[in-house]
């Protein structure tokens, strides 16, 4: 078969996507070999290396997270412990968007039919999609391979790593691009390919604490079987390619043989009239913003669920190794509050991301049209936005006090112990003011330069990464204070100031206040 | 009608994005009662004006009334007076036809029930489907109907029939007559002249965000040229030099005389006569559509290289 029209797409790929792609790419390097240059700064002699080698390898909670690195006893194994978490949501998340933007959303917005109208054969415009996106895998795994050599890993080892990560994100393209053949809705592709994360990322855990086969199970498990550090299978990267190979395969199968616009789920057929509730405009926000409410409490009820099912061998670790709790930071002598502050911390920024997106929607309305006719009725701008405000820090409220109550109990089953509900949610509060600055930044950004409202995530993506990797890597303390959870005082083990609190809301309130008296003056819509 | 304060009036309005003039020094009036054409092509400043009508977006120059107050600084007081459907209809994916219409008819103001369902039934809309099950038309049913069913004074439609097919076409016609008899302005805009010919009472029309004419048909009909064809027996004498006639041609066609011309309303009569003097076998007489009118008046304001299509845009001449 003949792909027509291949370099057409291709081209077409090219100019409507290659700022989102590029910064995507140097997002991702940027945070790879930021935190192999902190590591390698932080870890300067062997001694270093061993302490932190034997902090993080003592219990399962931290091999549950970052994974079981082989080699670990070197300044590789640091970064590749340190970047586990991080990478092992990031790289898959590469693969996801790009296939995700160029294939469904093309589709469901439209375009692709204009597209396949032309001299393009039907199954070209996925192939295009995949074979972008693993050029951009290429380019970030060869970034990866010179940055994390030049802080002082050896290259054939640097290159077998990022080649690992480079094959776990082929994998999650392969997948989105097969997803995007069978679901309606770009919203379905990333729920899909996310629960295909979600799973592989449990299943490595599982495997690496038990330390059976059932990492084999996981694409997050061939990345680190590959032991670029440790022994070095270069075979297990095949593993990857024949799986991502055989996903895109059956992508470009099916799309060369499906009708335009159709899939294997169909939409079926709802009510007639809209209930009271959904007429009101407290009523249709919280239509608007329950997706991503369940969304983000799904994730962060993996997380506070997982986390609490290994409280005790956690803790456990840490009053048998001062040198664990020194690595990540607690102290021996509230062993249970540190593990809750850990984990709160995990909770606040899934928060944060769940008020960036709320607010992003607040955007989408606009952009899709739908704002337009609304504000053309009798609901005021104000009244409008004051809905989506309440039904926006409800769903916070919600999502971090439903987690606390879930952490709770999972770590009050894991211990034996009764139930601290006050102490763990108490902490889940105090990250609130937080959460509320940086979703206020990004309503400013809405009401006062629409347009620039991703800069919103860029903040996100900045706090996440000091609030994660800042104090393991012990960036400078401006830095660290650049973040808002920084000034929370690490509850429940740390105390909490209420001036910090206080400035905290303050300043979202300040924002809020902009962002209605920005949003009141502008035109609706701004493109 | 004239002394009555007008539903919408809007003097020299200006509107600049950024280096672009959407809106040139528009002026725009639309009487109680009336239905109102808003002609232009694509790109001139139709949607443009609404919206600064509606408060939506606040002019750069000029001054908007909308029932005699101000648009922007009232906005959401003065929409309980009216309901909107815009140029693209876009609506809530995952919800049913008829949530979204009851949310829009919420949005709106009061929904009158029995037209709401006598409207669903009229132009035969499903309200169990998802939305993002239905074709561009069917998405501009449910905006119309909500803003058809909603009890107001004025109805502000921008191309409002773009994704129907004729039939449905047909109904939004009869409805918006209805609406007109039981008392409701409305400000239609489009560049479908058909339509507008079809419910307009009065007409404006526009290009590059500039008013160019504005009248009743009747008055706009006066400007422009009636076309002529005629089968006669004899030669017609001294057509070809009439006052007020061009275009003309004549051939010979089985023993009669084949004339065709275009006449302005001034010297219709007199043509008429000379056409019977020389008797009448077949005669059509085509009167004067917006269609001439419309290029007409883009003729007067531009080069000719330049007289757009209807439907192409003014990017094309770039």
């Amino acid at each position: 078969m003949r792909a027509t029209g291949l370099r057409t797409m291709l081209g077409v790929h090219w100019r409507t996507h290659r700022s989102g792609t590029l910064v995507w790419i140097l997002a991702l390097i940027a945070s790879m070999v930021g935190t192999a240059a902190a590591v390698a700064g932080l870890y300067t002699t062997p001694e270093k290396i061993h302490t932190y080698a034997a902090a993080v390898t003592t219990g399962s909670a931290l091999v549950a997270i970052n994974g079981r690195v082989e080699g670990i006893d070197s300044l590789g194994g640091v970064i590749q412990d340190e970047s586990g978490f991080l990478m092992a949501l990031l790289l898959p998340l590469l693969g996801i968007s790009l296939v995700a933007k160029v294939t469904r959303r093309e589709e469901e917005d439209g375009r692709l039919e204009a597209v396949l109208g032309g001299r393009v054969a039907r199954y070209v415009p996925v192939l295009a999609g995949l074979i972008d996106a693993s050029a951009a895998i290429l380019v970030t795994a060869l970034a990866f391979t010179l940055g994390i050599t030049f802080c002082g890993v050896p290259a054939v080892r640097s290159a077998l790593y990022a080649a690992s990560l480079g094959g776990l994100a082929f994998v999650f393209a392969g997948l989105a691009a097969l997803v995007a053949q069978i679901t309606r809705h770009s919203r379905g592709v990333y729920a899909w390919s996310l629960l295909v994360l979600t799973v592989a990322y449990l299943l490595r855990g599982v495997g690496d604490v038990t330390k059976t086969w059932v990492t084999w199970l996981s694409p997050l498990g061939w990345a680190e079987k590959a032991a670029p550090f440790g022994a070095m299978r270069w075979w297990t990267l095949l593993i990857p390619l024949a799986v991502g190979g055989l996903l895109c395969a059956a992508a470009v199968l099916i799309a060369g043989r499906r009708d335009l616009g159709s899939s294997l789920v169909r939409g079926r057929p709802g009510s007639a009239r809209a209930s009271a509730w959904l007429r009101s405009p407290v009523g249709l926000a919280t239509y608007i913003h329950s997706p991503a409410v369940l969304g983000w409490l799904a994730g962060a009820l993996i997380i506070a669920g997982m986390m609490g099912a290994l409280a005790k061998q956690f803790v456990g670790a840490v009053t048998g190794n001062p040198a664990m709790a020194d690595a990540i930071g607690m102290s021996t002598a509230h062993p249970e509050d540190g593990f809750v502050a850990v984990t709160q911390l995990y909770i606040a920024i899934i928060a944060m991301g769940y008020a960036v997106q709320a607010v992003g929607s607040l955007r989408g309305e606009e952009t899709a049209g739908r704002l337009e006719p609304r504000l053309s009725g009798t609901l005021s701008r104000m009244g409008w936005i004051a809905a989506h405000g309440l039904v926006i820090v409800t769903g916070l409220v919600i999502i971090v006090a439903v987690s606390s109550v879930v952490l709770a109990a999972s770590t009050a089953w894991s211990m034996g112990t009764p139930l601290h509900l006050a102490r763990v949610i108490g902490a889940g509060a105090a990250y609130l003011p937080a959460e509320l600055l940086v979703g206020g930044l990004a309503l400013a950004l809405f009401g006062l330069w629409p347009r620039a409202f991703p800069a919103g995530w860029a903040v996100f993506a900045i706090v996440a990464f000091i609030a994660f990797l800042g104090p393991g890597l012990k960036l400078a303390t401006w830095v660290l204070d650049l973040a808002p959870t920084t000034h929370i005082g690490n509850p429940p083990l740390g105390t909490v100031k209420a001036l910090p609190l206080i400035v905290l809301s303050a300043l979202a309130a300040l924002l809020a206040a902009t962002a209605a008296v920005g949003f009141r003056h502008r035109g609706v819509p701004r493109g | 009608m004239s002394t009555a304060q007008p539903v919408i009036r809007a003097e020299r309005l200006t509107k600049t994005f950024g280096p672009v003039r959407a809106l040139d020094g528009l002026d725009l009036e639309v009487a109680p009662g009336e239905v109102h054409g808003f002609l232009g092509p694509n790109g001139a400043g139709k949607s443009t004006t609404i919206r600064v009508v509606l408060g939506l977006i606040r002019a750069s120059g000029g001054h908007v009334e909308l029932f005699g107050g101000d648009p922007w600084r009232q906005a959401a007081t003065l929409h309980e007076r009216l309901a909107y459907v815009a140029g693209d209809v876009a609506l809530w994916p995952g919800l049913t036809g008829g949530q979204c219409l009851d949310v829009l008819g919420a949005t709106q103001g009061v929904l009158d029930e029995t037209r709401r369902a006598d409207l669903i039934d009229r132009f035969e809309l499903d309200p169990t489907k998802r939305v993002r099950d239905y074709s561009k038309g069917n998405r501009q049913k449910v905006a119309l109907i909500a803003a058809l069913a909603a009890d107001v004074e004025l109805l502000v439609l921008d191309e409002p029939t773009s994704g129907l097919d004729p039939l449905m076409e047909q109904a939004f016609q009869e409805v918006v007559r209805t609406r007109r008899e039981q008392g409701c302005s409305v400000l239609l805009s489009s560049h479908i002249l058909g339509e507008v010919e079809a419910l307009a009472d009065r007409v404006s029309i526009i290009r590059r965000g500039k008013t160019v004419t504005t009248g009743t048909l009747a008055e706009l009909r006066r400007h422009t040229r009636t076309h002529v064809h005629a089968v006669t027996v004899d030669e017609p004498a001294g057509l070809a030099d009439a006052p007020g006639l061009t275009d003309w041609s004549s051939e010979r066609l089985d023993g009669h005389i084949e004339s065709r011309f275009s006449i302005d309303a001034d010297h219709l009569d007199a043509v008429i006569g000379q056409l019977h003097h020389a008797q009448i076998h077949t005669l059509t007489v085509t009167p004067p559509s917006l269609d001439d009118l419309f290029l007409r008046t883009y003729d007067e304001e531009v080069p000719l290289h330049d007289v757009p299509g209807l439907e192409q845009p003014e990017e094309a001449l770039r």
